[in-house]
């Protein structure tokens, strides 16, 4: 173990005193606290806090991204190509110590510089309400809206199989199937798709005077006292004049109001006026959730309105609750960036135990990339998006290359500190699982075999 | 009898990538260095030498065959903790300084903090490095880069040092000390391979040696035979007279006896050059350099083409030569013509003459028993710590090292 201690703190050196180390610390010092002042969002203290939280914090990813590619491809295949490795194998170090050393070299710079720019961020975000004016609403809204953790919870979605079926054997029998689509899998696939996009959309959408009902579960608050909020988005048929609707809303256990028994819970009430296809939010108190968890959500379209009303698939409704504090969720948002960091060591460890120095950077940076575009490449070139050959090439090559690569785009820590969303433990562990054990182990495993056996000198004749 | 090293038809051949251009580096070598020997590893570039120690190593995989050192398996650590290895360039983390390089390669050995402080410091003292001790490695000539090379093989005070090209970039006074480091080594029970083309140098310290050709063993044996011609007497006397030499001369034709009169110089050159020669004669495969050019005649060429030949040297060295070290040079490189010894050693004793106040070299002498180093030139109590032997005086307390 001391022996790759040796090592590790060889590398961390090779690193700081090649001053590759200090050209970053310099630049992230300078650019942090300017970033910090000169973002201003949508002009609210809201804003420049949720922009200045997502742009430093995919700053300082993506530059200690390249800088864990560059420094770990380099410390090894450098030690390589000018021989260090020549005295440094032929003492009583294993080889797999060695590639070990050097990864915990480069783990421990990265935990290093995270540590720091990270508290920079934290530290900038805490202070930045003191350095700027703002009101007590401003106030209010960033601590409701910011300073939060926010599980977000989907409403029960009912199953649609059966109409779905339904539906395309009515259409079958009229002969309104498009010839083709029964010839292959995928196409049909893909028809069956839109049919239930459809019909889900017909359930989403509410005339004038008709109801909605959103049902969730496990609705689970951190503090009974605090807020529930209600996230939602209008899509409409036809556009009102003033772009705006009216509604009715109902929050509570409406369970109670089918039985006709006692109300034990409040159920609250409100009307509302909002601009359509933009996102708004309104409270509901926690105590209108029932014990076992169940929340339901009434909308009624006014009948002042003039239109169908519809919520969006994606974004039309969900419900918020503040689960956490902020400086958890930023904690694990930092070591979701950590944890990537982590696989980006091991990846350009790998390239350098086997390939030159350029090879490496390229191979590591085409990773990446993939990484940070997987969600990109499904949508370009997924079977039901392309179908025929290019389909098949994609199933059959590029799926499982992007399924090998960890999906960076997929969980972005702004996507969770902007919105204040929460980031459970559990899908970090999860997330970590997957990047570190099914992903990272296996290419630092790789890469200690191949410099087990392959020849360290080259052959000079 | 054990072996320090011991090769069984060690074989390394070269391929491109499709498997052409096969070389043959290293042919079936069978290597024997017994333990406590100095062992000379001889041969012009590309003869396969370090490609042998490469192997020998772990830093190659040899084709065929296979080596053992110290009766193991050199990448087990149990064997690689008692070596010492000096690459044939001081190849060296050059953000580190002398000191840190030192204790990096200590912490490897996973000796204890104290020994590798101790030991750190007496080696940069007996390498002459202690006043550069804290400039980084990178801002080191190529003869300190030497010294911290060799202090790095001897960290662990090794039972077995492999040097390649120990004294390159060396000026005379580091190879002097290097030569008698190693022979001071050898006689505290250590075994040394020794890797060169630089025969003077193998020639002062080695037991025995072994000259490659084309990645085979060409000659083998203990040095005083592989140089004494049993058939032959030499008389070595001081300068004579030239009236003695007539009566010597008289003497020797009266008793009919073939004879030549002449300044001895170094033999071990001659014979290196035959070996080859007789190698390149039978046109033996060799994948390094094969002197048949322009150069090689100009180091063979005859007298009457000296004029051309200074010219070339000319050409090659800036500095025009003064007329002794022309001739010393000339004279060198043929085997026949026997009056370089002089020069050389005048040129030995200047330079030596220059930096340490002895003003006669040290007899050069085979027998490692026998030499008494200059006390100024390797710091005997440093190498009784090194290696581990403490004198009467320190035992008691000195600290850490323990192997005694």
């Amino acid at each position: 173990m001391r022996s790759i201690w040796a090592v590790a703190l060889n590398t961390v050196r090779q690193a700081v005193r090649l001053k590759i180390v200090a050209v970053f610390i310099i630049l992230m010092l300078v650019l942090l606290p300017v970033m910090g002042l000169r973002m201003t969002g949508d002009g609210t203290l809201k804003g420049r806090e949720q922009a200045f939280v997502s742009y430093a914090l995919s700053l300082t990813a993506l530059l200690l991204a390249l800088l864990t590619i560059f420094t770990a491809a380099y410390t090894l295949t450098n030690d390589v190509k000018d021989k260090q490795v020549y005295t440094v194998l032929t003492k009583p170090v294993r080889r797999f110590q060695f590639v070990l050393g050097k990864l915990l070299g480069i783990i421990t710079l990265d935990a290093g510089l995270l540590a720091l720019f990270s508290a920079c961020i934290y530290g900038i975000i805490v202070f930045l309400p003191q350095f700027i004016k703002a009101d007590d609403a401003q106030i209010t809204q960033l601590r409701n809206e910011f300073f939060t953790a926010r599980a977000s919870l989907a409403p029960l979605r009912p199953d649609i199989t059966a109409d779905v079926n339904a539906a395309y054997e009515k259409l079958k029998n009229a002969g309104e199937v498009p010839p083709g689509v029964d010839q292959s899998p995928v196409a049909r696939h893909n028809y069956m798709a839109e049919i239930a996009r459809r019909i889900e959309l017909r359930e989403r959408a509410a005339a004038v005077g008709e109801e909605l009902l959103w049902e969730f579960n496990n609705v689970r608050p951190a503090d009974p006292n605090q807020n529930l909020f209600v996230r939602f988005k209008y899509d409409v048929a036809l556009n009102p004049d003033d772009l705006q609707v009216y509604s009715k809303w109902l929050a509570g256990d409406d369970r109670q109001l089918q039985l006709g028994g006692i109300i034990s819970t409040p159920l609250y009430q409100m009307e509302r006026k909002d601009l359509i296809r933009t996102t708004h939010e309104f409270e509901v108190p926690a105590d209108a959730v029932a014990k076992d968890g169940y929340l339901a959500l009434r909308f009624f379209n006014d009948t002042l309105n003039n239109t169908v009303i519809i919520f969006p698939l994606e974004d039309g409704m969900e419900l918020l609750y503040k689960a956490d504090t902020f400086t958890a969720n930023f904690l694990r948002s930092v070591l979701l960036i950590f944890i990537r960091l982590v696989f980006l060591a091991a990846l350009a460890v790998f390239a350098g135990s086997f390939l030159s120095f350029p090879v490496a950077i390229l191979f590591c940076l085409a990773v990446f990339t993939m990484a940070n575009m997987s969600g990109f490449i499904a949508e370009s070139f997924g079977e039901d998006v392309v179908g025929g050959e290019v389909g098949k090439a994609y199933y059959y090559f590029l799926k499982p290359l992007v399924t090998l690569v960890p999906q960076f785009d997929k969980f972005n820590a702004s996507d969770f500190l902007v919105p204040a969303r929460l980031m459970s433990w559990s899908l970090l562990a999860k997330l970590g699982f997957s990047t570190l054990c099914l992903k990272a182990l296996p290419l630092a495993l790789l890469s200690m075999i191949i410099f087990t056996y392959r020849e360290i000198a080259k052959v000079i004749v | 009898m054990e072996y320090a090293i011991e090769t069984f038809s060690l074989t390394k051949v070269f391929a491109d990538w499709w498997g052409r251009n096969r070389v043959i580096a290293v042919d079936d070598l069978n290597l024997q260095v017994r333990t406590n020997e100095v062992f000379g590893l001889l041969g012009p570039n590309g003869s396969g030498k370090t490609t042998t120690i490469k192997m020998l190593l772990g830093l190659l995989h040899p084709t065929r065959g296979k080596s053992l050192l110290l009766s193991g398996d050199s990448t087990d650590p149990q064997v690689s903790r008692r070596i010492g290895f000096l690459p044939e360039e001081s190849y060296l983390y050059r953000y580190l300084t002398a000191r840190e390089t030192l204790h990096f390669y200590g912490h490897l050995f996973k000796l204890p903090h104290k020994v590798i402080k101790m030991r750190t410091e007496a080696l940069l003292d007996m390498v002459g490095l202690k006043a550069v001790a804290n400039r980084h490695v990178g801002t080191f000539s190529k003869g300190m880069a030497r010294r911290i090379g060799l202090a790095q093989a001897l960290i662990n005070d090794p039972d077995l040092l492999i040097l390649d090209e120990p004294t390159t970039g060396l000026d005379p006074i580091g190879t002097r000390q290097i030569k008698d480091l190693i022979i001071e080594l050898a006689r505290r029970g250590k075994t040394i391979l020794l890797c060169s083309h630089l025969l003077a140098d193998v020639e002062d310290v080695c037991n025995r040696i072994a000259i490659l050709y084309g990645g085979k063993i060409q000659a083998e044996g203990a040095v005083s035979d592989l140089l004494r011609h049993s058939d032959k007497t030499e008389i070595i006397t001081s300068k004579l007279a030239p009236a003695t030499i007539e009566k010597i001369q008289r003497i020797f034709n009266d008793e009919r006896i073939e004879f030549d009169i002449s300044t001895p110089m170094t033999k071990l050159e001659t014979f290196f050059i035959n070996i080859v020669n007789t190698a390149q004669q039978q046109s033996m495969p060799t994948s390094g350099a094969v002197s048949k050019t322009q150069i090689s005649d100009f180091l063979t060429g005859l007298p009457d083409e000296q004029t051309s030949r200074k010219a070339l040297l000319d050409q090659l060295v800036s500095a025009a030569p003064s007329e002794k070290h022309a001739d010393a040079g000339t004279h060198q490189v043929q085997p026949q013509l026997v009056s370089a010894a002089p020069a050389d050693k005048d040129l030995l004793r200047r330079l030596t003459e220059q930096a340490a106040s002895s003003a006669e070299p040290k007899p050069v002498v085979k027998q490692p028993g026998q030499v008494k180093p200059a006390p100024e030139q390797v710091n005997k109590d440093i190498l009784d710590e090194l290696s581990g032997r403490k004198s009467k005086k320190s035992s008691d307390n000195q600290p850490g090292d323990s192997n005694a």
